[in-house]
């Protein structure tokens, strides 16, 4: 018997589904993030990485 | 042992009582899930914060007393008293619901999951929720969606939009229906304005429509389709991240009432506050009390006093703004003797599911040693129309000690509650009346007549205890 049969819920079709739509939504969203990050650097209006900002004490990051 | 009747969905899983303990029986999968969720840093993390409730394994005199086919049993901390989600406020129920979020996603770290997202599984010790059915942890599934998900909508999300966005109590829907409000009927009631509002076009309008269209699929059929797509943790780890901000923006800000400053506003009460709270406090001080009720508790002034000298008060009023107000103070206070509710004492919650028995009523939860019936009576009398003789015989039928308030006929509250009735409704409500009901079933061991001359305190325990 497969272990995915064993829950004594039953989740619902209908919520498994919205589950994946989210799940592909929010993938499509971090995906378009990451080109549009990518799109700012490869026009060099952003830079790789942000410089770590100074401490209090003036001594950077450690 | 006694199986407690409210624990049967889970076939894995079993509560029993045994002397006031709380016990639970696991099936030879339970036992597994327990050894994976016992071995996780996230137990003792979530044990030690006070958010899990307490659990131990216990060896073989228990298990011998349980009946066949239960692999191993669990000894829990017990909460002071049961309540139920249509008894909490607005700001418990949606506390219970970050708990149980947070809950899930300190377990998905380690691979753990759990697997309903029911209220009922959090309870309070004083005002602070935790999460109490260790039988819901379960090893991950890996590529499995969140089976509870439409569970943690229907008995968390909907009721909580619902009091948010639409004003409208969610007691009465948990109430009326043990398994929550079903996305259709969240639907239902959503206005176009609330189809813009955060989190309502996906979890209530395109759930219900999803549930519609996908009913004659089998959900093992849309478990394998999900999995075969490539449904992983981070997904529903993303989901739980997107309910969680969700839940913490929903906000109810309890009107003022007619309650929620009752004791300010009504300037009759003044001149008899101090000598009341003496009374309360005289009487309340001379022993202590396992369990107190506070009736009609308003802004829980006397429930604070009898707290003192009580293992655990209930504070129960019937207004929503009122105990809301209670509980926000209480949660400054850090207060953790005192558990506020929702109740309306002339109509308390019955004994509800599955033959009656799941859910049980207020007193088979736990009997008062002493009931505080402060300013209460002649607001059941006039306005709820209970006769006099019934208030008093309810009240021992609680089997404790009372301290009761009896406002007569010239005091200004029901001179107020009379005007709206017709002459002659409620000869009943008299003081000779009452006090014959009352020494009918009580022994009164005190009695104050307070400042005003038009209010009397008595302290009566019943006949015979």
């Amino acid at each position: 018997m497969s272990r995915m049969m064993l829950a004594y819920l039953d989740a619902g079709s209908g919520s498994i589904i919205l589950q994946a739509v989210l799940g592909g939504a929010a993938a499509l969203a971090v995906g378009m993030k990451l080109w549009w990050h990518s799109a700012l650097r490869a026009l060099h209006i952003r830079r790789d990485a942000e410089e770590p900002p100074p401490s209090d004490d003036g001594s950077g990051s450690r | 042992m006694r199986a407690v009747p409210g624990s049967f969905r889970d076939p894995d899983s079993r509560v029993f009582e045994s002397g006031g303990e709380v016990f639970r029986a696991l099936s030879a999968r339970g036992l597994e899930d327990w050894n994976a969720l016992r071995a996780s840093a996230a137990f003792a993390e979530l044990t030690d914060r006070g958010s899990v409730i307490e659990t131990q394994e216990v060896g073989g005199d228990a298990t011998a007393t349980l009946p066949e086919g239960w692999a191993g049993v669990l000894r829990h901390a017990a909460v002071p008293f049961v309540s139920y989600p249509y008894e909490w406020t607005f700001g418990m129920l949606r506390d219970a619901a970050l708990l149980q979020l947070d809950v899930l996603e300190r377990c998905l770290a380690e691979s753990l999951m759990v697997k309903d997202s029911s209220p009922y599984n959090v309870q309070w010790r004083g005002v602070a929720p935790v999460f109490i059915d260790i039988g819901s942890f379960e090893r991950l599934r890996e590529g499995e969606p969140w089976i509870a998900y439409r569970q943690f909508c229907m008995l968390f999300l909907y009721p909580l939009m619902f009091q948010a966005f639409r004003g409208i109590p969610f007691q009465p829907w948990l109430r009326g229906a043990i398994d929550g409000i079903t996305p259709a009927q969240a639907r239902a009631v959503m206005s176009v304005r609330d189809r813009l509002r955060r989190g309502v076009l996906t979890n209530v309008i395109l759930h219900s429509r999803l549930e519609q269209r996908y009913a004659a699929i089998e959900g093992r059929a849309a478990k394998a389709q999900v999995r075969r797509a490539g449904f992983n943790t981070e997904l529903i780890l993303a989901n739980v991240h997107r309910l969680r901000k969700l839940v913490a923006r929903l906000d109810w800000e309890p009107a003022t009432s007619a309650w929620t400053d009752y004791r300010h506003a009504s300037s009759h009460l003044h001149a008899d506050a101090d000598d009341k709270a003496a009374f309360v406090a005289t009487a309340a001080g001379r022993r202590h009390w396992r369990l107190v009720w506070d009736l009609g508790a308003n802004d829980g002034a006397y429930a604070r006093i009898a707290a003192r000298s009580s293992d655990y008060v209930l504070a129960m009023d019937v207004d929503h703004p009122t105990v809301e107000r209670l509980y926000r103070a209480l949660r400054e206070e850090g207060e953790r003797r005192i558990l506020p509710l929702v109740m309306d004492v002339c109509d308390p919650s019955p004994a509800l599911g599955w033959r009656g028995r799941e859910r049980g009523t207020l007193a088979d939860r736990g009997r008062p040693d002493l009931t505080l019936c402060l300013a209460l009576v002649h607001h059941v009398a006039i306005t709820r129309n209970v006769p006099v003789r019934e208030i008093v015989d309810w009240l021992a039928s609680l089997g404790g000690t009372v301290l009761v308030e009896f406002p007569e006929r010239t005091d200004p509250m029901v001179q107020r509650l009379l005007a709206g009735k017709r002459d002659g409704t409620h000869e009943d409500y008299e003081r000779a009346h009452f006090e014959r009901c009352l020494r009918e079933a009580f022994v009164v061991e005190r009695q104050q007549e307070l400042p005003s001359g038009q209010r009397v305190l008595y302290q009566a325990r019943p006949l015979g205890a």
